[in-house]
């Protein structure tokens, strides 16, 4: 049913079945692999190593287990199996990261993930499975995140865990400065509670009123009807809240609410060490601190001991390295970041840089590089993260129980020749590397079919033939059907003749289904 | 003021009312408990400005002043510090010391914005170290000061190794404005040495009506606070006497609910019979008294309107000054407090009767300065300090680093005709009562923060070098470091 959709949507917009190789490779999730090497991160490595995944779940990992007769069975005896890396905090594969509104508790990114976005496309590229995107910095009170995987042509397909958090930033907002940020995230919370405080009497006075016109009509007064729940939280609550129904109370307070009760999770923006002490002191005050995950600026690891003594887990900026110059005398001095982090038993989890060229392994190696262990920085990029997002017992590694995401990397994970050659997502194969144009492209100059050639001019021609009369039809997947390709008449074209080009070549372009 | 006469009796219940959400003082900062504990000892003890003791000690354990005293004795394990000259640390009134500059440049604050919010107590370490060998311990730091209300600003203790708001703040002192000044604080105005004012070209100057229409600004909000507090205490009134007369309702209902009920029996049975709807009779009664809806920001000002909390204005020009003091006259507890006052000599007489402290800003650029009031005199402090104002000496508030030359701006002060005494309680004791801090620092008594400085001389003599400082129990500074 799914390959049906997939089939059908790649044949009318062969651009997605480009862009996406691995919707096309969709299975039922179940799916037997076997490696050469198996690290399970889960405190061995094993050699010749099979995991069985079975309704997208791993069910069992070790060396010459057995598995159901009938299994499907993918041998990579030159792979690495791993169990691919988590991205703790993304701000990409969206439409748009950031909203006008201060305090958005009610926003929700679900509403602006774009799945065909090139993101998640490089995310497999580089071996992440699992991926947390959270509104932007540039906001008071964010809006909701959702844990998705990097496959799947609607969030629902995608999710892997929806609202992992809401975003709330200490940092300045556009037009705001450090004291109005903290001003207007002090307010929202303010805000929140008088509200509730207001709502809860209104109830109790209409209670009372009610109980006085019954009296003075000589009727017996009304039983209570609608009962809510009393408050929770550890910092401040409203007592009386049991009288209001919670579905009664405004949409746009209650993931705020929630928040205070210590029910969801808060990634909360820092830029600068000052923040870090904004953020901690707001999260304390309102009873979220054991909720919170930092997401911080690589300057705040000024801040590790305010954030060792309260135990809250950070998400480090990409830039790893901190640069400063003593202001006396002038010296540069170079701190690198997770390694304080690390000294002061913080958790913590790497993050990729914004533009896909420095990915989780390469986070990783760094930190390899600058004197954390392989354990450190490989936990740093897996199961850490996981554990930030709640999902500890979902990925991170390769142990039975967990969700049958396997990456097959052509060496070591960590290793700038390695490459992903494979990926697989809850048993399905959704990537590989022999199919994946764009890096066919990329790799050998490889000119891959129904793709245009590299053009300056950008005055570009279809690569197949250089017959400007012949009929042309371009190629779709395997699979199609005669019927599909009469639903897109445009897929037939004529070859533009000189001097008269510009019509066409939009057609052209639209077909092709070229990016850029 | 109509209702100003009714309003004393009110000032008990309304101090009770004020719950300020956002002027919440940072936690008074605890003295670190295992510190070590200090004799400071010297021929002359300044305990406050006048007041020398010969010969005395100083005992300092927990951060605070336990003991002033000739005859005392060492206890075991304490370190001596000798010294010609023992005083309370300098406090600067009017600096921004460690504001983040993102907040310091801010147009946008409100009266309830905090610069507690926007210090930066992570960079910069060694200003502040500067600072402390100048002899300044403490200061109130003000963000915001292009703003129209610049926010309420934070006394702060002048510490590097302090790195966390609660432990840096020691209070929010007062609430800041301006009137007047230009849109862009550049060097648009310039004072000519004739005495009067040049624009300068390329920043966008302020016309006279919006410098009119300034200082009615910081006015109307003062009295927007009023009302606000005042409608708060009319609702307090209203609703006790509406919840009386409730009360009062529902007893009687319920006394006669019995016969309520037989009569309801009754009616709907009439209903009956007559084939008729049976309808309840409407309930009336007198609706509750709304409350004013809460504001973060009418709260300060509330707080200001009625002297909870001290409004420093920065103004310069004889005009808005008049106009400010005409403004205000009739808030009888505003407790106003003139930042720079460049031509306060011309309201001399009104600042004098009212008792209004100036905080005069000395500058060391002389007339040929680059900012807008750059001309200021270096004998205004004097003058006015003649004349009767109370006067205290700050850094002006624009950078940093000018509270490093805070002491030197009093000893200019002083050459220009200030008395040394004077300036002495400008910098201590003066600056703590304006502000409210009097019980924490500007003196060398007991309990208090000890905020001390050893000195070669007496203040503002040649030759007085500072030799030690403790700031809040820490000895910082010594003649080694």
């Amino acid at each position: 049913m799914k390959n049906q959709v997939l089939s059908a949507l790649s044949t009318t917009l062969a651009a997605l079945a480009i862009a996406l190789p691995a919707a096309a490779q969709n299975g039922d999730g179940n799916l037997v692999i076997k490696a050469g090497k198996v690290i399970t991160n889960a405190g061995e490595t094993l050699e010749n190593g099979t995991i069985v995944i079975q309704n997208g779940r791993i069910t069992a990992v070790g060396k010459d287990i057995e598995y159901p007769w009938n299994a499907q069975v993918r041998e990579f005896p030159d792979a690495v199996a791993f169990p691919g890396f988590v991205e703790a905090h993304t701000t990409r594969g969206m439409d748009r990261a950031n909203e006008n509104i201060d305090v958005a508790a009610f926003l929700n990114v679900r509403d602006s993930i774009d799945p065909v976005n090139f993101y998640y496309e490089d995310a497999l590229r580089a071996g992440i499975t699992t991926i947390n995107v959270q509104q932007g910095a540039d906001c008071v009170v964010g809006g909701m995140g959702y844990v998705v995987k990097p496959v799947g042509m609607t969030v629902e397909q995608m999710t892997v865990r929806p609202n992992s958090g809401l975003a709330m930033s200490a940092s300045p907002k556009r037009g705001k400065s450090r004291a109005t940020q903290a001003q207007a995230l002090r307010r929202a919370f303010d805000d929140l509670h008088r509200y509730l405080d207001e709502t809860v009497q209104e109830k109790k006075e209409g209670k009372d009123y009610a109980t006085r016109e019954a009296m003075f009509q000589g009727r017996e007064p009304d039983e209570e009807t609608a009962k809510g729940r009393p408050m929770t939280g550890s910092a401040w609550k409203v007592e009386g809240l049991e009288l209001v129904p919670r579905w009664e109370l405004d949409e746009k307070q209650a993931p705020l609410l929630s928040v205070v009760e210590g029910k969801t999770r808060v990634f909360l923006f820092c830029g600068s060490p000052m923040e870090v002490m904004t953020a901690l002191s707001i999260a304390s005050e309102n009873g979220f601190l054991h909720r919170t995950v930092l997401v911080l600026d690589n300057s705040c690891w000024k801040a590790a001991d305010a954030i060792a003594e309260r135990g809250v887990p950070v998400v480090l900026d990409p830039n790893l390295m901190y640069v400063e110059r003593d202001p006396l005398t002038g010296e540069e001095q170079r701190t690198f970041v997770p390694k304080v982090f690390q000294d002061k038993g913080i958790e913590f989890a790497l993050r990729s840089a914004g533009n896909s060229g420095q990915s989780l392994w390469y986070q990783a190696a760094i930190c390899m590089a600058n004197g954390l262990t392989r354990e450190q920085a490989i936990a740093a990029t897996t199961t850490v993260p996981a554990k930030l997002l709640g999902l500890g017992d979902r990925v991170g590694s390769l142990e039975k129980g967990k969700d049958g995401n396997v990456v097959l990397f052509s060496g070591d994970p960590l290793s700038v020749r390695s490459f992903v050659q494979n990926v697989v997502i809850e048993g399905n194969l959704v990537y590989d590397r022999a199919t994946d144009t764009r890096a066919m492209h990329l790799d050998s100059g490889a000119q891959p079919d129904n793709t245009a050639p590299y053009d300056p001019n950008g005055d570009w021609k279809p690569h197949c033939c250089d017959d400007p009369t012949h009929e042309h039809v371009v190629k779709t997947d395997e699979g199609e059907d005669p019927q599909e390709v009469e639903e897109a008449p445009a897929k037939k074209h004529n070859h533009p003749v000189d001097g008269d080009k510009d019509g066409d070549k939009d057609k052209d372009a639209d077909k092709q289904g070229e990016d850029k | 003021m109509n209702s100003s006469a009714s309003w004393p009796a009110l000032a008990g219940l309304v101090c009770a009312l004020s719950l300020p959400a956002v002027g919440r003082a940072a936690a008074a900062t605890s003295p670190p408990q295992d510190a070590p504990v200090y004799v400071v000892r010297a021929a002359k003890v300044v305990t406050r400005p006048g007041h020398v003791l010969e010969n005395a000690a100083v005992l300092v354990r927990n951060g605070r002043i336990e003991r002033v005293a000739q005859d005392l004795a060492v206890p075991e394990g304490a370190q001596v510090i000798e010294g010609a000259v023992v005083c309370a640390g300098f406090i600067d009134p009017w600096s921004c010391l460690g504001v983040d500059a993102s907040v310091l440049e801010d147009r946008s604050p409100d009266a309830a914005t905090r610069t507690a919010d926007g210090l930066d107590l992570f960079t910069a370490d060694h200003v502040r170290e500067e600072c402390l060998a100048a002899g300044v311990t403490s200061a109130r730091v003000q963000g915001g000061y292009r703003a129209g209300t610049c926010g309420l600003a934070a006394f702060v203790r002048v510490d590097p190794t302090l790195d966390t708001t609660e432990g840096a703040v020691i209070d929010e002192p007062c609430l800041a404005m301006s009137a007047g000044l230009s849109i862009d604080m550049g060097p648009s105005f310039r004072r000519m040495p004739d005495g009067s004012f040049q624009i300068d070209s390329g920043d966008r100057p302020i016309d006279v009506f919006d410098r009119v229409s300034a200082v009615e600004r910081v006015v109307s909000q003062i009295e927007t606070g009023r009302q606000y507090r005042e409608a708060q205490v009319e609702y307090r009134y209203e609703l006790e006497e509406w919840q009386k007369a409730i009360d009062e309702k529902a007893k009687e209902l319920e006394k006669d609910f019995k016969k309520a009920k037989k009569d309801r029996e009754k009616e709907i049975e009439k209903a009956k019979e007559k084939g008729k709807e049976f309808k309840d009779e409407r309930y009336k009664e007198d609706k509750k008294p709304r409350e004013p809806k809460y504001d973060a920001e009418r709260e300060q000002l509330a707080r200001v309107a009625e002297g909870e909390l001290p409004l420093v204005v920065e103004v310069h020009r004889a005009a808005e000054l008049r106009n400010l003091l005409k403004g205000t006259a009739s808030f009888q507890r505003l407790r106003l407090v003139i930042a720079g006052g460049t031509e306060a000599l011309t309201c001399a007489d009104e600042l004098a009767e009212r008792q209004i402290p100036v905080i005069v800003w000395p500058s060391l650029a002389g007339p040929n300065g680059s900012d807008e009031f750059d001309g200021r005199d270096l004998a205004l402090a004097g003058n006015l300090a003649a004349k009767g104002v109370p006067v205290l000496l700050g850094s002006g508030g624009r950078q940093g680093t000018d509270t490093r030359d805070l002491p030197l701006l009093a000893a200019l002060a002083v050459g220009h005709g200030l008395d040394a005494q004077k300036a002495f309680e400008a910098l201590t004791l003066g600056a703590a009562r304006t502000f409210d801090q009097a019980h924490r620092v500007g003196s060398v008594e007991v309990g208090k923060d000890a905020d001390l400085l050893v000195l070669d001389a007496m203040p503002f003599e040649p030759g007085s070098a500072v030799r030690y400082v403790l700031t809040g129990g820490r000895l910082a500074i010594t003649p080694e470091n």
